[in-house]
């Protein structure tokens, strides 16, 4: 099922829409870059169909709807406690391919890693539908073609946005009635076939191979270069980590609550335990302990894909202007010094 | 009705035992039967949480043995018997008892890493047919850091017993680090019969290994605990994780043939 | 070598005496020191064709063409045309007819009419700084209309953010571009980067608060320069819509009395500056019993008082709600002489329409 809109007609789609769904989309916030006069897109909940950033990428990913870089876990009242609750409204997330994508990435930790189901996660998820924009195409930092995340089926609605309309396809028949009186169409979202950066994941199957790529100069780089500020993960579509933190309303210690706050690899403390040593202390260590989750250990462990949609934000995000993409680069290069170091008997 | 793993309980503080002037064992009623070298995660509503490995275990209680080195820990030292501790859990991975049962048993400990096998070894002590001859050698830094003394005394009855203060001299115990004492154990007269548990510090056990390795145990016998920062226990949060191996779920104990490998 | 040249009027004209009797120095206006590569051209011709083939950035980022003779002057200023209506009168809206508020009609060919509001200088700001908070150019070119042409003297330099690079503490009238900053806590990961930041780079306002993990701020004493929003992984530190600015007041060098600048205005809006220059002419004509001499703008607020200054800057002008205004400033000078001010009577200065 197809239809073609006006964006005038639009608006009454969407409050139709938004009678039944919170809908989320990149939203445009002005001013607020890291620079002045320089807006960013974030995801957030819009009220209009114009609202909707639908010409550039998001600087932040998607996943802040499902997981808010806070958000309450417990409430505590004296001696009593209980869990947050959520509103029950369903949610309509407008995404491209790679941010649904990433999606299914984060789902692998939170609803399966140690056979145990994160209840925020799940509450929200059960919630989630995806309104798929047709990406067209990205920017320069993209790679998702390398990734295999520039297709996806995982959407109740397709959207491909344009000057002069909206064309639609409900691919959830439910969504059929809020398209009454909608002219019709035959569209079918397309999909990126080709970026203009191509990655390669090196090969790490081998653990020789592995332990001496940690150990490779290759990283050394970073310490120069990296300030372990942690806006990659921040803006990473896949990054999950986070840390749970207890706090106490104002005056008042009887009142307070716990929630998670959305953690990074990349800055100090994330692996330091009270009056220990932190394990990865420099920018170089932690770098290395990103890419190679990102490239090896999540997809050693999870086994369907890399932690990585080749959304490029965290090359856009960087304010160093590290390429992941470059990174990765360099990784092959150093793998394939190893490989050639270790096929000569080398013993590095 | 989904299940939230990381919801907390309340539970009564039945003691409070000071080990030395930093270590508690707090005693916590709780019906949970936790494995031998699993941990929980213990928490102050407000303060926050942090994971503690079970320390001993007896008919609807369970002692944790707790250090004061943050937030956490400093505000469970408020707590007294009567006061209420929250708490999740068991985690982990514990000891690998099958492996142990019918061996000779090789425990070595530096400081409060003797805390995660200190309820196997009351289980060992209770249970002499379990495995063959336990040898322990446990490492203090100094007469303040020893814990669990009278266990300590009670445990010479039964095992091979080594202790020993880094530099300071005690009578009738060893001075020297552990790793100096491996040499001595009776390897050869085990056969292939034995398993060897290692817990402490991360140098401690670093250099422990490298040790047993160096007298010939080989590494697939050697099992290890590791201590990480955690923040939710159930594999989400990601601060423990190390390469694709996430500590609270793979670990605490590992073989040290997955040990070695781990590289932070 | 014989000449009879009224050098005073070829200073106003932007001619500047060289020590060559008979050549000079044209100083272009470049408002803000911004202005399209295409103008460098007309620069090259001129240095070419009447100058002596040099070219200097004029401390004040004027154009500065040494080694022009004398009597190619009014060949030069012919040239200036349309320069001078390009710049001044079309990307700066100056009405050239106007001198300090009154008609006087200006000769096309005859170059600039005044030279007394000097250049408004101004660093490169958010067209390209990563630090700034404001258009620089833009700004200067909002203000180049309020204070030229004129024969009363001020020196205007805008910086984009507290840094000052472009030494607004040290121009009779220092504008500063500031930002006020929100908090968005419920996006902050408590990495303290912006606390980091704060203490290294500006006025360690920032504090994390180790408890709740979140940033604590001593508001009085933020200069508003937005290392924190630079800092921030999470944009949890947004600057707000619209620019402030911070007026730095009276600094200047000189061979008597340099000093730097006090603040004077902060968390002022744009239409407070430009109503505050609005009235800079009326001081300026007060000071001076109307008649204006080579006196830069400083001096005039010494011999008026700051809070004579206050009365008649800030008269008609409605503050916006932020802005705070200094109810006193105390310059400090250095002493190139001790006991400077202390002096005969009669050359003490004064102020004010004269009894």
């Amino acid at each position: 099922m197809g239809f073609q809109m006006t964006w005038e007609n639009a608006q009454t789609v969407f409050d139709k829409l938004a009678e039944t769904y919170q809908i989320y989309a990149p939203k445009r916030h002005v001013n607020a870059g890291r620079y002045s006069e320089v807006d960013t897109i974030q995801y957030d909940r819009v009220s209009r169909m114009d609202e909707i950033v639908w010409q550039v990428k998001s600087d932040y990913p998607a996943k802040e709807v499902l997981t808010p870089i806070q958000q309450a876990i417990f409430y505590f009242t004296e001696d009593e406690y209980r869990a947050s609750k959520v509103s029950e409204k369903p949610i309509l997330i407008f995404a491209r391919p790679c941010d649904i994508a990433a999606q299914k990435v984060q789902e692998k930790i939170y609803l399966t890693n140690g056979g145990y189901e994160d209840i925020y996660y799940k509450r929200m998820l059960d919630r989630v539908k995806f309104a798929l924009m047709e990406c067209n195409g990205g920017d320069d930092t993209c790679f998702c073609v390398s990734m295999n995340t520039n297709k996806t089926d995982n959407y109740a609605l397709a959207f491909k946005f344009s000057e002069d309309g909206i064309l639609v396809k409900v691919a959830d028949e439910s969504f059929g009635t809020y398209f009454d009186g909608v002219a019709g169409s035959d569209y079918e979202p397309e999909f990126v076939e080709k970026n203009q950066l191509e990655v390669t994941i090196p090969d790490l199957s081998d653990p020789k191979v592995r332990q001496a790529l940690k150990n490779h100069p290759m990283w050394d780089e970073y310490n120069a270069r990296c300030i372990s500020c942690g806006s990659c993960t921040v803006a990473c579509s896949t990054c999950t980590c986070f840390t749970t933190r207890d706090i106490i309303y104002g005056d008042n210690p009887e009142v307070g609550e716990r929630r998670r706050v959305t953690a990074s690899c990349q800055i100090a403390g994330f692996d330091q335990m009270a009056q220990q040593k932190e394990f990865r202390s420099t920018a170089a260590a932690r770098m290395r302990y990103k890419m190679m989750h990102k490239f090896h250990d999540y997809k050693a462990r999870f086994e369907d894909s890399h932690m990585c949609v080749g959304c490029g934000r965290c090359t856009h995000r960087c304010p160093e202007f590290i390429s992941i993409s470059a990174t990765l680069n360099k990784m092959n290069q150093a793998v394939l010094e190893i490989k050639e170091s270790l096929n000569q008997g080398g013993d590095k | 009705m989904m299940t939230n793993h990381v919801q907390p309980k309340p539970c009564k503080i039945l003691n409070v035992k000071k080990e030395s002037t930093h270590e508690w064992t707090f005693r916590v009623e709780s019906d949970a039967k936790p494995e031998h070298g699993q941990f929980m995660q213990l928490s102050i509503p407000k303060i926050g949480e942090a994971p503690i490995s079970v320390s001993n275990q007896g008919d609807n209680w369970l002692e944790f043995t707790i250090r004061s080195v943050g937030k956490v820990t400093d505000v469970i030292f408020q707590k007294e018997a009567g006061d209420i501790l929250f708490l999740r859990g068991p985690y982990g991975k514990g000891w690998p008892l099958s492996a142990f049962e019918g061996k000779n048993l090789v425990v070595i400990t530096g400081g409060t890493g003797l805390a995660p096998v200190r309820s196997m070894l009351n289980f060992l002590y209770d249970q002499e047919d379990f495995a063959r001859d336990i040898h322990l050698i446990c490492g203090f830094k100094n007469e303040d850091g020893i814990v669990f003394r009278p266990e300590l005394d009670r445990w010479k009855n039964k095992f091979h017993t080594t202790y020993a203060l880094d530099t300071d001299a005690k009578e009738g115990w060893r001075t020297g680090f552990v790793t100096e004492f491996v040499k001595e154990i009776p390897f050869d007269a085990f056969g292939d019969n034995y398993a060897v548990v290692v817990v402490g510090p991360p140098p401690m056990m670093k250099f422990t290994g490298l040790e047993l390795v160096k007298c010939g145990v080989p590494e697939d016998k050697i099992w290890m605990s590791f201590e990480r920062k955690m923040s939710c226990a159930v594999g989400k949060c990601g601060h423990c994780r190390i390469d694709e191996t996430y500590v609270c779920l793979d670990g605490p104990v590992f073989n040290y043939t997955k040990a070695k490998t781990l590289v932070d | 070598m014989n000449h009879d040249i009224n050098v005073k009027k070829m200073r106003i004209n932007c001619f500047r005496q060289s020590k060559v009797p008979g050549e000079f120095m044209l100083q272009m206006r470049v408002p803000g020191g911004m202005v399209a590569a295409k103008y460098l051209e007309n620069v090259k011709y001129i240095a070419d064709t009447w100058g002596d083939g040099n070219f200097h950035f004029g401390t004040r980022q004027t154009f500065d063409i040494p080694g022009i003779k004398y009597a190619d002057i009014p060949a030069v200023n012919k040239y200036l045309e349309d320069y001078i209506k390009e710049v001044d009168e079309e990307l700066c809206a100056v009405d050239m007819d106007i001198v300090a508020g009154e008609k006087q009609e200006w000769n096309r060919e005859s170059g600039y009419p005044t030279i007394g509001a000097r250049n408004i200088t101004g660093c490169i700001g958010n067209h390209h700084c990563i630090c700034a908070n404001i258009n620089t150019y833009e700004l200067a070119r909002k203000i180049e209309p309020i204070i030229f042409p004129s024969h009363y003297h001020i020196k205007i330099n805008i910086s984009g953010c507290p840094n000052d690079c472009n030494k607004a503490h040290l121009a009779d009238f220092g504008i500063i571009g500031v930002s006020k900053i929100d908090y968005h806590p419920e996006r902050c990961i408590g990495c303290g980067a912006c606390a980091r930041a704060c203490e290294h780079g500006a006025t360690r306002v920032l504090s994390l608060n180790e408890a709740t993990g979140k940033i604590e701020k001593d508001p009085c004493c933020c200069v508003g320069c937005g290392e924190c929003v630079r800092a921030c992984p999470t944009s949890a530190w947004t600057r707000r819509e619209k620019p402030l600015y911070r007026v730095i007041l009276g600094g200047r060098t000189g061979r008597q009395t340099p000093r730097t600048g006090k603040m004077f205005l902060n968390w002022a809006s744009e239409e407070v500056i430009l109503a505050v220059l609005g009235n800079w002419q009326k001081f300026s004509a007060w000071v001076m019993d109307y008649k204006p001499e080579y006196l830069h703008g400083g001096h005039l607020i010494d011999r008026a008082g700051y809070k004579k200054f206050k009365e008649i800057i800030l008269d008609g002008v409605e503050l916006n709600p932020e802005c705070l205004v200094a109810e006193d400033i105390f310059w400090h000078e250095t002493e190139y002489r001790s006991n400077f001010n202390v002096k005969p009577m009669e050359l003490h200065h004064t102020a004010g329409p004269v009894k």
